[in-house]
């Protein structure tokens, strides 16, 4: 193994690198929400609470993060049945022009998100529902489903046709198949989906930008919006937030399907 | 007789019962070969809403804006079309959308491949997990909270500027022009990318590496000549995904580049909400869209097989 020491080195060298630039910022935000100054600086003046004391008293972030919270469970409520049918109807059921289908239902990836923002400002202009939270749930769903269908679609080698076929064969109608037979074996999909699902709505910010005014903020828009040339450390308190959601979600993640998930090969 | 069987079924098998009886009346067994279409129906309706929002914006596109009266003329012309392909800076702002993009897909595969692969190969569970967590932590947090961190390391009064006139020297521009929208990109679209390519990597029997370096390869070689052919369809995949993200990024060029390095979609944001001209703006998003699908399909053509699509059917 001659080779082996300088395959190791750069290799690592190369993802260390990486693993530096993922979370050099992830870091630094979570540093500097903890400053007791009036902007950020460094060295930080001092330890404090203060900015998210101060955050805790603010109602524009209390409402904004509300909203959010909303807009994505709508877009996870609207995108489970549906991203899950569509991938059981794809991989389940005999269709026609599957391959067109497919290229359809991943026209939300193809088509830019400003585009697809632009294209549903105008339209839910048109249907008069801009202004409400709802149609940004929507919204953020459409955008998203190809990761829904595709976790679904990933778990779906899991489901054997042979044991939707044995029960069938033992007298079970086909709503029961479906729901203890189907549903199960891709639940872990499901799951993943979901959580994925939310967690990208969550996050959200150029659909929402042009979807909500200023009384629907959402928090995405709101930090966007609040991105200045001065830092101020509330902003990094807001961002805390977010890091620790984030943090939540990976560990459930991990604990409901398992990371290894997406080790997998196909 | 079927009165004592009802009578004798606990009550949520009365209600499967219901629902399925229910289900056979709304769609009888004749339609059960429609039954693929059916499951599709809520997700091609959903993506529809992109379908019409798109129609709107080809139909914009073909009018110009009366400068007079600030709407849409009537007529059908392709003058936002045309004033896109002779103001240089439109061009200019294609060029450097298009020149981001290859820039960072390059950097993103060099520095995702060897995290995908090391990833796969490390024999130790906790190293495995590691670099998992490290990769979804960043995944889960969006452009606009990333892109702040970045603000506060590179700004005027950032980490890097107090480091360096801490030791004495002239504060440095790190902020608002391209290498920081650069990095900014590679940042965020690393897990993209290394979520690509690690089932491509996975798929790769490490016993075939072992036979090319047995039979005299160095790992050089094997890399050059067997894990990277191999790992090639999810190399294309990764990287048609970081491209096409790229081009299209609206948050990055933004944030960090503060209106010195805008992209397309910046371009087209201001010729809806600064100029309004939703004619010229929608003629933007059109080509955008088209050149962004036009150099999909072309990497797929030279690339050969599609990795884009979702599990094929298993028969």
């Amino acid at each position: 193994m001659s080779g082996g020491r300088s395959k190791a080195v750069v290799l690592w060298g190369l993802t260390v690198f990486s693993l530096v630039l993922l979370s050099f910022p992830t870091l630094i935000i979570i540093g500097a929400s903890f400053t007791s100054g009036d902007i950020i600086r460094f060295p930080p003046e001092g330890f404090s609470l203060r900015w998210y004391e101060r955050l805790w008293q603010l109602d524009s972030f209390k409402d904004a993060l509300l909203r959010t919270v909303y807009v994505s469970v709508v877009c996870t409520l609207v995108s489970i049945p549906a991203g899950t049918l569509a991938a059981l109807g794809i991989l389940r059921y005999r269709i026609r022009f599957r391959r067109s289908l497919q290229v359809y239902l991943l026209l939300p990836f193809t088509i830019p998100l400003v585009v697809s923002g632009l294209g549903m400002l105008i339209f839910f202009g048109e249907l008069r529902i801009l202004g409400s939270l709802w149609p940004v749930g929507v919204a953020l769903c459409v955008i998203n489903l190809p990761f829904m269908i595709w976790a679904v679609s990933a778990s779906a080698n899991a489901l054997d046709s042979e044991l939707e076929n044995a029960a069938a064969n033992c007298g079970a109608p086909p709503v029961v198949v479906f729901f203890t037979v189907t549903l199960p074996a891709v639940m872990p999909g499901v799951i993943t989906g979901a959580l994925l699902m939310f967690i990208l709505a969550f996050n959200e910010f150029l659909v929402s930008l042009f979807l909500v005014d200023s009384r629907i903020v959402t928090l995405p828009v709101q930090i966007y919006n609040s991105i200045r040339s001065v830092i101020t450390p509330d902003l990094a308190a807001v961002s805390v937030v977010y890091i620790l959601i984030a943090v939540l979600a990976v560990w459930l993640l991990d604990r409901l399907v398992g990371l290894e998930i997406f080790l997998r090969s196909k | 007789m079927a009165e004592t069987a009802a009578g004798g079924k606990p009550l949520s098998w009365r209600l499967i019962d219901g629902v399925d009886r229910l289900v056979a009346a709304a769609w009888p067994r004749g339609l059960h070969g429609m039954n693929g279409y059916l499951f599709l129906l809520p997700a091609v309706a959903l993506v529809f809403i992109l379908v019409i929002g798109l129609g709107y914006m080809v139909e914009f596109s073909l009018h110009e804006l009366d400068l007079a009266t600030y709407r849409l003329k009537e007529a059908y012309s392709l003058t936002n079309y045309q004033t896109f392909f002779e103001r240089p800076v439109y061009i200019r702002v294609l060029w450097r959308s298009l020149l981001a993009a290859a820039i960072v897909t390059l950097i993103t595969l060099v520095l995702a491949f060897p995290y995908a692969y090391l990833m796969v190969r490390t024999t130790s569970a906790a190293t495995r997990k590691f670099l998992l967590v490290a990769l979804f932590l960043p995944f889960f947090i969006g452009q606009v909270v990333r892109a702040y961190g970045w603000l506060i390391i590179l700004g005027k009064e950032g980490l890097l500027n107090s480091i360096v006139t801490g030791i004495g020297l002239p504060p440095l521009d790190l902020i608002y022009n391209y290498p920081a929208v650069i990095l900014g990109l590679v940042q965020y679209m690393l897990p993209f990318a290394v979520l690509l390519l690690t089932p491509a990597v996975a798929a790769i029997g490490e016993d075939i590496e072992l036979a090319s370096e047995s039979l005299g390869a160095t790992w050089i070689g094997t890399f050059r000549h067997v894990v990277i052919p191999m790992a090639k369809p999810g190399i294309i995949g990764a990287g048609i995904v970081v491209f096409t993200l790229t081009l299209t990024d609206f948050a990055m060029p933004e944030i960090l580049g503060g209106g010195t390095s805008d992209f397309i979609a910046n371009a087209i944001y201001d010729s809806y909400f600064q100029i309004s001209n939703i004619g010229l703006g929608s003629a933007l998003s059109i080509v955008l869209t088209l050149v962004g699908s036009a150099l999909v399909a072309l990497m797929l053509m030279i690339a050969g097989t599609g990795t884009l699509g979702f599990a094929e059917r298993k028969s």
